[in-house]
């Protein structure tokens, strides 16, 4: 069986255009130890926690960087709502109304949604979402905000698992968004739009790199080029690269069928049908 | 991905751990540890979770626990990611797991709207 830091990867690496450079700001960026932690955190996620948080903090596509902290903390205070909590015991999440936790530097609209996907995703429908399209939010500014949201889950998710505290949010930097729309983002499929691997060029030809499958997961944040190049090199980290996972003998130091149990297992619970 | 990896290893899986509360080992090397520890991680008791991890770590190695908590933390992103874009079940994985889809009633989840026919 292959181990998975020896086999190769097949996509290069994710070119997200604020990444680091030698000289620029981001090489300052203190690292992720772990220190409180009980056992050893491989260095190769703990770089990708640091990216992470460095990516949070950046100037994004939609959003500046102090709006996509404020997201994350958003997402990070829902785990402990206390309307977040009454929502998911009531049979309609619609039905229980009140104010979230938290800091709320952000529009109402956005931090109930930032909550909504972070504490009960389960319950997320086509009729939520066109809702919270009619309210006023840019489909490109939920996908970004989506991605915030949900890498935040898996920081903090990861924390709880180890056993220690979540890694605190860095402070934003500044700078503007790119407003950068592909060109081959089109409806069609999902509740918003996504590139077609046979569209992805220009800017967006690393996109997918050379997978002959590539997977809605993988094509779901492609309204935003740059989350995909994240959640890539995220489940690069955290999981196995995406063109090792059809290879069902690919794993890490668990074997992959304890990995796929523990997958399947966090699924169900989410329940989360994909 | 779980019935073929153990298929690849030579382990008959029990699917239907995955669903069922109070499951076995579901035919996987301490499954019964791993899945107790990612219920712990994904719910709200502390104790329960300590307990779990202590146990875990007696019978996995230092890396093979982190690899665990990595993968908590990385099906909690994709699957709010595949819920919140509303993504359909791709139509080659669609036609590959129906026989897993039925067993578990996964048709019941309320994401499974998002994929046409999704039985």
């Amino acid at each position: 069986m292959s181990r998975g830091r020896s086999a190769p990867h097949g996509f290069p690496t994710a070119n997200v255009r604020y990444m680091a450079t030698p000289g620029t700001r981001e090489e300052l960026t203190s690292a992720v130890d772990y220190e409180g932690a009980q056992v050893p955190v491989r260095e190769d996620l703990r770089d990708a926690h640091r990216f992470l948080l460095d990516h949070i903090r950046s100037p994004g596509t939609w959003w500046t960087g102090g709006e996509r902290v404020a997201i994350a903390a958003e997402a990070r205070g829902a785990a402990r709502c206390a309307l977040c909590r009454e929502r998911r015991k009531s049979l309609s999440p619609g039905a229980v109304q009140g104010r979230h936790d938290g800091p709320h530097t952000l529009p109402e609209n956005v931090v109930d949604a930032v909550h909504r996907i972070r504490s009960d995703p389960a319950r997320l429908s086509r009729s939520w979402f066109d809702g919270v399209i009619a309210g006023g939010l840019a489909v490109t500014r939920y996908v970004e905000l989506v991605s915030v949201t949900s890498l935040m889950a898996g920081l903090d998710y990861f924390a709880r698992a180890l056993g220690v505290e979540p890694l605190p949010l860095r402070t934003p930097l500044p700078g503007e968004p790119s407003r950068h729309r592909p060109a081959g983002a089109r409806e069609g499929g999902a509740w918003v739009p996504m590139i077609d691997p046979a569209d992805a060029a220009g800017p967006e030809a690393d996109l997918y790199g050379s997978s002959d499958f590539v997977p809605n997961i993988v094509r779901a944040l492609s309204l935003v080029p740059d989350e995909v190049r994240v959640l890539r090199r995220s489940t690069e980290a955290h999981y196995v690269p995406v063109p090792q996972i059809p290879d069902p003998t690919y794993h890490r130091a668990l074997a992959r069928p304890q990995m796929e149990l523990i997958a399947a297992r966090v699924s169900a619970l989410n329940q989360c049908f994909y | 991905m779980l019935r073929a990896s153990g298929q690849m290893a030579g382990q008959a899986v029990d699917l239907t751990a995955v669903t069922e509360a109070a499951a076995g080992d579901a035919g996987v090397e301490h499954g019964g540890r791993l899945l107790a520890f990612t219920d712990a991680a994904m719910g709200e008791d502390d104790a329960r979770l300590d307990r779990e991890r202590r146990a875990l770590w007696a019978v996995l190695s230092p890396e093979a626990f982190v690899d665990a908590c990595a993968l908590v933390g990385a099906f909690n992103v994709v699957d709010r990611i595949a819920d919140a874009i509303g993504i359909p079940l791709d139509p080659m994985l669609h036609a590959a797991s129906g026989d897993v889809r039925a067993e578990l009633g996964l048709a019941r989840f309320g994401s499974a709207a998002n994929t046409p026919q999704a039985g």
